[in-house]
């Protein structure tokens, strides 16, 4: 192998190793010799950095030094769930600065969970002369200051797509800062700002950007206005509507029926706020062409949806309220044969009594009509071992089961017994699975289950389950492939946690609140791990105010060459080290 | 693209590595004692991990872990396989006393924000932003709950897409009817609501837009009388 490595002049293995994608296979090839880890690096063109702590900007750069398009992640996932505290980290400030002076040729950005300030957008404006895609997904602390400066400066701009970001929504002006010449856009996702954006800009833009294929509006764009901008782009692939709602006027009805059902390319249909059902039949003309339907911020009762969804039969991707009903799942398992996500989210999750007629009886039906499903995210407020066995037994492709049983602790309500068998029969017949999410009565007897049958699990979140550090030590030890590790409100503690302890070094992350790890274990791990950065976060103000044994509020542990990170807040501390281990100075500010 | 950073094949420093603090260590006994020693020699994160399988299937993993604690800890786990009522009830009562779980049901804030906290705990969509005048623009849906008198489950419905006693009976009465049998002529059920002070009343005995602008939950009830 490495003679035949030798006798490749180096063009020739950069071109080939050009058409290897996968990031995996991209990490083995830089793994087989020396050689082949110089030359990978040097064309390594995509970098995805799963933890924007977990290695410094420096030291990516002094490795790769021609990346044309990065990809970083910041905070925790329970971030989502306000289990992060406000001011935690995760800036993009200090890469963005880094790359300026390093990779003046970069192309794309995607970043998550991360803040990213007017600042940081300005200076990306400015300094990346073809940048091409934006993509901000669940960030914050920007403002549509920062939006317009990238609207323009950037001139070969394709993708700016804001999902679920949170942005300080000043003005929909910054729509015009596009200028008159720019026609580059292909992907444009603002569905997440409040405002109203200046409909005239909007429609010149949609009207001079001949590639435009995704276009997702927000709910202040009214439905009068949609099939305006529909006949500029009736190329359009997906289509994100605003408020889907207006007085009921035939001309508005047959003008928006007639501009739909023009656009053939349709594929994918978001957005709905408000619906008034009356007006969904607009839609009906795409519906055979529909492969993802986001339906999952339309109140409207479960009849006007089996109309809409049995219309649908290309359908591969669903997200609905729970107000399509387990008749809703019926039909739909009836006539989506191609289905494979289906997200049912609760329209009222704080609600003490079930509001809609949805059980486990729909998800049943859908395992059972839908042969391709293999992704489910499903909210509840009933469960039974029989129906999770039967799911498991009719959908043994899965490869993310995420169930939420709304009231925690719930048993299977037709025997009172933990769901244990039930959620041990999905790890069991599921091979494949890659993510789960458990929830309801759960002993340490699932996690048993989980660490003997979850080899290829990635990613799981627990809460509110097991009795002991035992089932932590079952997953810990068992699953191999385990890279991301969510914990709330379980009993596990010191024990599994030490035990495990180089294990940790194996996984991306691991986060515990309202758990039983005390702060000496914090302490101890930090000190012995020199690799992780173990943070407690808490903010009942500095652990060493409390005795040793006493459990952290919240824990965060991940792997990084870093070391620990520079820009913890007060609420934040990193265990270990004080003395022996001089924290590494991202040399970039 | 994932930066494996080499820590997928961890080289670790040959400190010398007590995972256990003394007195957590005390607890842990023979096993324990020999899965420490595995870690503090490990040579590579396989090597360490085969043999830490290998005990831990040789022994059952509850062997693993047998120290006094832990005996107390397993107890409590077969009383809740036993008895979950009581455990739930448990549950609940504690659930009552601190009402707000915080992040719990996982639901994105993003996805929060869309719905937000109207009257009895319901929810209903937001505006955009407030169009000149108050929150009673045209197109804002408002949403009640109904009951139906022996039906177990709570319905909501959108008050703005009814505009007469006449059609907002049928449509309630059909509603429920898939869960009960019940008689569609209207006649047999009157409609009561909540007001604003928390009394409930006949609906028809007001103005239809009183009521509408007064209405916080509904129960339909059997006419006994009729």
């Amino acid at each position: 192998m490495l003679r035949m490595a030798n006798s490749f002049p180096e063009e020739v293995l950069e071109h080939v190793f050009s058409f290897i994608q996968s990031d995996k296979d991209r990490n083995s090839i830089s793994m087989v010799c020396k050689s082949w880890y110089e030359i990978e690096r040097w064309c390594r063109r995509r970098i995805f950095v799963g933890n924007c702590y977990a290695v410094s900007p420096r030291m990516v750069i002094r490795r790769f030094p021609e990346v044309r398009s990065i990809e970083l992640k910041g905070k925790p996932h329970f971030a989502d769930f306000n289990l992060v505290p406000e001011g935690w980290g995760g800036y993009v400030q200090p890469w963005i600065v880094a790359m300026i002076g390093a990779y003046p040729l970069l192309e794309e950005i995607r970043l998550k969970r991360m803040v990213v300030t007017d600042d940081s957008l300005e200076l990306i404006a400015k300094s990346f002369k073809n940048f091409k895609v934006l993509v901000l997904s669940s960030c914050e602390g920007f403002s549509t200051d920062g939006l317009a400066a990238i609207a323009a400066n950037c001139r070969n701009l394709r993708e700016l797509d804001l999902r679920e970001s949170e942005v300080d929504d000043l003005s929909g002006h910054w729509l015009s800062h596009f200028p008159d010449t720019y026609t580059s856009l292909v992907s444009l996702n603002i569905a997440c700002l409040v405002s109203e954006v200046s409909f005239s800009a909007l429609e010149r833009l949609v009207g001079r950007c001949p590639n435009l294929r995704s276009l997702r509006l927000n709910r202040a764009v009214p439905l009068e206005r949609l099939a305006n901008l529909l006949r500029r782009a009736p190329q359009l692939v997906e289509l994100g509507t605003g408020a889907y709602s207006a007085e009921l006027r035939p001309d508005v009805f047959s003008n928006l029926a007639g501009a739909l059902s023009d656009c053939k390319e349709l594929k994918s249909l978001s957005g709905f706020w408000d619906v008034v059902p009356a007006y969904l039949p607009a839609v009906y003309s795409t519906c055979p062409g529909l492969t993802t339907l986001n339906l999952s911020y339309a109140t409207i009762q479960s009849p006007d949806l089996i109309k809409l969804v049995s219309q649908c039969q290309n359908l591969q991707c669903l997200w609905v309220l729970d107000y399509i009903e387990d008749v809703g799942l019926d039909a739909l398992a009836a006539s989506c044969k191609d289905l494979r996500e289906l997200r049912v989210f609760p329209s009222d999750p704080f609600g003490m009594e079930p509001n809609v007629a949805l059980t486990e009886q729909g998800l049943v039906s859908v395992s059972e009509g839908c042969p391709k499903l293999h992704s489910v995210l499903y909210f509840c407020r009933q469960m039974s071992n029989a129906a999770l066995l039967t799911i498991a037994r009719n959908q043994p492709n899965f490869t993310c089961f995420r169930l939420c049983i709304i009231e925690p602790h719930t048993p299977d309500y037709l025997t009172r017994q933990p769901l244990d068998v039930g959620f041990g029969a999905i790890v069991e017949h599921c091979k494949d699975l890659r993510r789960l999410s458990v929830s309801g009565l759960l002993t340490d007897r699932v996690f048993e289950y989980i660490g003997t049958h979850g080899k290829k699990l990635e990613m799981l979140s627990l809460a509110f389950a097991g009795d002991s550090d035992l089932g932590l030590h079952h997953v810990l030890s068992g699953c191999e492939n385990l890279r991301k590790l969510e914990i709330r409100d379980c009993p596990f503690g010191d024990k599994a946690l030490l035990a495990n302890a180089a294990k940790l070094e194996t996984m991306r992350s691991l986060w515990m609140s309202s758990c039983s790890v005390s702060y000496g274990a914090c302490k101890l791990l930090g000190q012995k791990m020199p690799r992780l950065n173990v943070e407690v976060i808490d903010e009942r103000g500095h652990p060493d105010t409390r005795p040793e044994s006493c459990p952290v509020e919240k824990l965060y542990i991940y792997r990084s060459v870093a070391g620990p990170r520079s820009d913890m807040p007060g609420f934040v501390w990193t265990m270990g080290g004080d003395s022996d281990f001089k924290p590494h100075k991202l040399n970039i500010i | 693209m994932e930066l494996e950073l080499g820590l997928a094949l961890p080289v670790y420093n040959p400190i010398k590595f007590e995972l256990l603090p003394k007195k957590i260590s005390r607890r842990g006994g023979g096993c324990l004692e020999s899965r420490n020693s595995c870690v503090k020699n490990k040579r590579s994160y396989e090597e360490a991990f085969g043999e830490i399988d290998v005990a831990a299937s040789k022994t059952r993993p509850l062997l693993l872990w047998n120290g006094q604690p832990n005996e107390e800890d397993d107890r409590k786990g077969h009383d809740k396989e036993i008895d979950s009522e009581t455990i739930i009830s448990n549950v609940i009562r504690k659930d009552e006393e601190d009402a707000v779980l915080v992040g719990w049901p996982p639901i994105k804030s993003s996805r929060k924000k869309m719905l937000h906290v109207h009257g009895g705990g319901g929810f209903v969509q937001n505006k955009p932003r407030a169009k000149g005048n108050s929150s009673d623009g045209s197109n804002n849906s408002m949403y009640v709950k109904v009951k139906m008198e022996g039906v177990a489950i709570t319905r909501k419905i959108d008050m703005r897409l009814y505009h007469s006693y006449h059609t907002l009976k049928n449509t309630l009465i059909s509603m429920f009817s898939k869960y009960q049998r019940c008689n569609q002529n209207g006649g047999d059920y009157i409609l009561t609501y909540q007001d604003k002070e928390g009394d409930w009343l006949l609906a028809a005995d007001v103005p239809w837009k009183t009521f509408i602008e007064s209405v916080q939950r509904l129960e339909i009830r059997r006419n006994w009388e009729g």
